[in-house]
């Protein structure tokens, strides 16, 4: 197991490297210089690269940022949107934003999507079920900036329930009131994922035969249901949770700019459109990294949930 | 198979809304007489931006009528037909006094006629900020849309198939290396991938298809590839060999057209996914460049002035919406129908 988990990272520690290459090189290879301005002297822009070490050539460039990140954990200095903090510090800031309101979102729809699930394997192909799976249809087609929009339009704009905008210097009561919309926005497509996961799945183990066994002992409906179906369908279940995760933080990057969160997902196009190049490797790298952690993890959880799977394909693994 | 199909009522309606949607994406810019990048000028030559919606037909019912409210307007000026034409003001509301002594209030007026335009002028949609008619815009944000998607998910039926069948028909170590590489593409999360690309060749409609196919053909190529993997020791392919049939002819005459249900359905479930990160990345700002209009382009500008013109959100928002619903369920119903062993999941 532990050999296999070394060997897993190993590989992601390449990919990660890989990806970081090729970021530095086609960001670093655009034509023109990231402070190309009208109103700038070539001698300013002369002396603006020379500062930021951007005259060297750029496999030269790339050895000496590479030797940084690999000795140091320097990702270079951001050199638009906050001048020569380094940006790791940047992101850093923004880092607890994004994840926050992304376990929150998480938080909120586990239970929800969980028994809206249940629910709707309860009264299969009656009125809630029915309803449930029009909820389901409508909310993983119509894309979440949709709903943040529709959310931010009508609870906070006409209804005033809710501040259309996060409130990033207020009190922790007035940040939490003003993260009710953004944590909706981006919670109804997983609800209605986890929900369709597991109906679908609780359907299938109530079918079998131990369950038909426990409904002639006498056991109710629900009861079967929550003693017997459920835990059982939560072995499939966790690696449907853990990628989720990847999807809210997409997700939020939408999220984050309708309701103007300043969190990592709004340096994406600003990095971009500032050309501050470090910034914008850096800012990649945060969202593979996340994604192959996912991933690992999801991998790793069917070998702790279910001890039937073993991992690594050995003998002895 | 075609039966199947037809008997999942869901389906069929999403069949129809698709086409519908798809026809007027092709005839919709031609019913009016605005181009999609014209910015329309009253007689005065001021540009008509933000025009609200006004429908001949639904006029008399009270919705379309293309009224607007200004709001805080100094009241005395409300009889000066220089800045009220005549008609226009429809009833006023909201009376207050500033500090200053003066009356304020807010004017409901018949905007077109406050514009200056005549009465045989509609714009069944409204304009946007920069005086453009949203109808046409609309349509042709579909089109554009659609076609983005078409592209984007054909690029990535055709690569991922021959990566795939390569891989499933030869094995071995070819399948382990392609595969490796594979996996390591689908490592890298799609805005990741996505915004390097928008970086390295510019925003533009070719950009966004390859863009979108780039990272799209891993999930055909695993899809593909296992199928071959199941078709390649079956009787059939062995009998064609024996019959001195080439590599080449058993992997395109006879097993890749034996995967072929598999592979439709995998392509029409990518189009709506294909559709949604064009307008997510235009949302964040990696759209394709103005003036050509895309369903999130077109989202994303109206956004800005979401609470002064909800309308210009409304329709894009809508029209996206329907054609994701759409999509899903038709593919829903085609996946049931071509795969009748896993009937109707969720």
């Amino acid at each position: 197991m532990l050999t296999y988990i070394l060997k897993r990272l190993g590989m992601m520690a390449l990919t990660l490297l890989a990806i970081v290459t090729l970021a530095f090189f086609v960001i670093r290879w655009m034509p023109g210089s990231p402070f190309d301005d009208p109103e700038y002297s070539p001698e300013l822009v002369r002396i603006l690269e020379e500062k930021y070490r951007l005259h060297e050539p750029v496999p030269v460039q790339f050895f000496t940022y590479l030797k940084n990140l690999v000795t140091e954990g320097f990702w270079g200095v951001s050199f638009k949107l906050e001048p020569m903090v380094p940006v790791w510090q940047v992101i850093g800031e923004r880092i607890p934003v994004t994840l926050g309101l992304n376990l929150l979102s998480l938080l909120l729809s586990l239970p929800l999507g969980l028994l809206a699930g249940m629910w709707a394997a309860l009264y299969k192909s009656r009125l809630p079920d029915h309803l449930i799976s029009l909820f389901i249809i409508l909310f993983i087609s119509v894309p979440s900036f949709v709903v943040a929009s529709a959310l931010q339009y009508f609870l906070g704009y006409q209804a005033k329930a809710f501040p259309i905008i996060y409130q990033s210097l207020g009190s922790f009561p007035e940040r939490l009131h003003s993260l009710v919309l953004p944590v909706l926005a981006l919670s109804f497509y997983p609800v209605a994922s986890l929900c369709r996961y597991l109906r679908g799945e609780l359907l299938e183990t109530l079918s079998a035969d131990y369950l038909l066994l426990a409904r002639t002992k006498g056991l109710k409906k629900g009861q079967v249901l929550l003693r017997h179906a459920f835990p059982n369908s939560l072995v499939p279940l966790m690696p449907v949770i853990i990628p989720m995760f990847t999807g809210i933080l997409s997700g939020s990057l939408v999220v984050e700019r309708i309701f103007g969160i300043p969190g990592v997902g709004g340096l994406v196009t600003q990095s971009i459109q500032a050309g501050d190049h470090f910034l914008t490797i850096a800012v990649l790298f945060f969202y593979a990294a996340v994604n192959l952690l996912t991933v690992l993890i999801t991998d790793l959880s069917y070998g702790l949930i279910d001890p039937r799977i073993r991992l690594g394909g050995g003998k002895d693994a | 198979m075609r039966d199947r199909l037809k008997k999942n009522k869901a389906a069929r309606a999403a069949f129809w809304i698709l086409l519908i949607l798809i026809a007027m994406a092709v005839f919709g810019p031609l019913m009016t007489p605005y181009g999609y990048r014209e910015q329309l000028t009253n007689e005065a030559g001021e540009y008509l931006s933000n025009m609200p919606p006004r429908i001949p037909l639904l006029k008399k019912l009270g919705i379309a009528r293309g009224y607007a409210v200004l709001r805080d307007r100094r009241a005395e000026y409300l009889s000066d037909t220089e800045r009220y034409p005549e008609g226009s003001v429809i009833r006023t509301k909201n009376y207050y006094q500033s500090a200053s002594g003066a009356e304020y209030c807010d004017v409901v007026v018949d905007y077109y006629v406050y514009m200056g335009v005549g009465e045989d002028v509609n714009f069944w949609l409204g304009t946007d900020q920069m005086g453009r008619d949203l109808w046409t815009r609309l349509w042709r944000g579909t089109r554009v849309s659609l076609l983005i998607a078409f592209f984007a998910v054909a690029a990535d039926t055709v690569i991922g198939a021959l990566y795939g069948a390569v891989c499933g028909y030869f094995g071995g170590k070819t399948d382990l290396i392609l595969m490796r590489f594979c996996e390591i593409v689908r490592s890298i999360p799609n805005v990741v991938i996505c915004s390097l690309f928008i970086m390295l060749l510019g925003t533009g409609v070719r950009t966004m298809i390859l863009a979108l196919a780039v990272r799209g053909w891993t999930h055909t190529a695993q899809l593909v590839r296992a199928q071959f993997l199941r078709n390649k020791t079956r009787e059939y392919v062995l009998a064609s060999r024996v019959m001195g049939a080439s590599d080449a002819r058993i992997i395109f005459r006879h097993i890749l057209p034996n995967s072929l249900s598999p592979l439709i359905s995998g392509a029409m479930m990518a189009v709506p996914s294909a559709i949604f990160t064009e307008a997510f990345l235009a949302y964040i700002g990696l759209g394709i460049p103005a003036p050509e209009p895309s369903l999130g382009t077109l989202l994303s500008g109206a956004w800005a002035a979401l609470e002064l013109y909800p309308t210009q959100t409304l329709f894009p928002a809508l029209v996206i919406s329907v054609l994701l619903i759409a999509f899903s369920l038709f593919t829903g119903g085609l996946r049931d129908a071509l795969d009748p062993r896993d009937p109707g999941r969720a």
